[in-house]
């Protein structure tokens, strides 16, 4: 299969994406989606992440995500209480009306991850660290924060990526390599998102609020304010932050401790 | 000393202060319960001005009509139009404390998917959607109730 014709593949699954308007970073999925049907079409030159495009990256992320760390736990019980936990403190937040989506990862690591969108991740080791409902909310309520902050898409929005994207649809692409470029652009704001969530990790002050708006949340919700802080509490007390598995993209747990 | 310190996300209204609305719709109750009657129902990113505060309950007025909400149906700021109004897309407003049903993994990041091989992935995302999406709100209004949580608290 030559790369004209994988292309062509490509957009076609894209084409069956009737009612999609998903924008990422300037430049329109659907859109992207008509051009391989006419191969001229020209995508809008809009450089904001909208919800429909939101949705996008985030289902995009959360792939990775579920990839990396052991697939999810498909167990009905613990999926339903992580949910009810979860809707009842998404329900307070600033976005009460996201697709808000709680799942166990398959991982004896020690993590959490959020996706935009709504999605959020716990692996099945910090599940277990947990004792009550108190501190699953408190985990719970940060991943929420970084959503309803947006953190993962102003990675993204604030970055040269966004730049590059308007600048490709500025200039009116008409042929298959430039539409290959845009899906490019698109897999590297995914990663770039990846690697920030998985690797380097927010910068700190972007980790204190994610604690201060979740500890808040966790507050409104009727939850005690003190769960993340006892989680944080117990990982200190089983030196577990020195593993570089446990909390590795975030910023020291004393410092944590000490905010919270 | 930490707790001594702690100050409730509710506890950012005070009287004579501001809030805004942050669903599609919002009932003003008669009285701090959730099973109160409706007073009034105020549309979405309204301002709202602050009358009294009881615990997890706010007394807000706007528009002649004044009523109580749980502090966690308000914001602090105004939310965007632009873009946090369009989370309540596929959401009745009937139903806006219903998980968004029908949002399922988008089209654009199935593709995603496939481009890089993430099969397995898919399937367990699909999964999740499917699953969480067939938690009724009921359930999550009957936990409340029993935990004491949200509104119910």
């Amino acid at each position: 299969m030559n790369l004209i014709r994988s292309l062509f593949c490509t957009l076609g699954i894209l084409a069956a994406t009737a009612g999609l308007h998903a924008q990422f970073g300037g430049f329109d999925l659907n859109k992207l989606s008509n051009t391989a049907k006419s191969v001229g079409k020209m995508a809008k030159g809009v450089a904001g992440i909208g919800p429909e495009e939101e949705r996008v990256i985030g289902g995009s992320v959360a792939l990775e995500i579920v990839s990396t760390y052991g697939g999810l736990l498909r167990d009905e019980a613990i999926v339903h209480r992580v949910n009810l936990i979860g809707r009842t403190l998404a329900g307070c937040s600033d976005r009460p009306d996201l697709a808000w989506r709680f799942g166990v990862l398959n991982s004896n690591t020690v993590n959490a991850f959020s996706a935009p969108g709504g999605y959020v991740f716990i692996t099945r080791g910090l599940y277990a660290l947990a004792a009550d409902d108190d501190q699953l909310a408190g985990i719970l309520a940060h991943e929420i924060a970084h959503i309803t902050k947006r953190h993962a898409l102003k990675i993204i929005a604030r970055g040269e990526f966004l730049a590059g994207a308007s600048s490709l649809a500025a200039q009116q692409s008409k042929d298959v390599r430039a539409v290959q470029a845009q899906l490019q652009q698109f897999d590297l704001g995914i990663g770039k998102i990846i690697d920030t969530l998985m690797k380097t990790g927010f910068d700190p002050n972007t980790e204190y609020e994610a604690d201060s708006v979740g500890r808040d949340l966790a507050v409104t919700a009727g939850y005690s304010r003190d769960g993340m802080r006892d989680v944080l509490e117990k990982l200190q007390q089983d030196n577990l932050g020195a593993s570089n598995q446990v909390f590795s993209t975030h910023p020291p747990l004393k410092e944590r401790i000490r905010r919270l | 000393m930490a707790a001594l310190l702690a100050v409730p996300a509710h506890a950012a209204y005070s009287p004579g202060g501001t809030a805004y609305t942050k669903r599609l719709q919002t009932s003003l109750l008669a009285e701090p319960a959730p099973l109160a009657s409706v007073v009034a129902k105020v549309q979405y990113a309204q301002k709202l001005t602050v009358e009294e505060v009881s615990g997890a309950w706010v007394r807000v007025s706007v528009g002649g009509n004044s009523g109580w909400v749980f502090a966690g149906n308000l914001a602090e700021q105004k939310p965007s139009e632009n873009s946090d109004a369009l989370d309540h897309v596929g959401v009745s407003a009937s139903d806006t404390s219903a998980s968004a049903a029908a949002r399922p993994l988008a089209p654009a990041a199935i593709d995603y998917a496939d481009r890089r091989g993430l099969k397995q992935a898919r399937h367990d995302v699909e999964w999740l959607v499917h699953t969480c999406d067939a938690i009724p709100a009921a359930d999550v209004d009957t936990y409340k109730q029993a935990q004491k949580k949200g509104e119910f608290q």
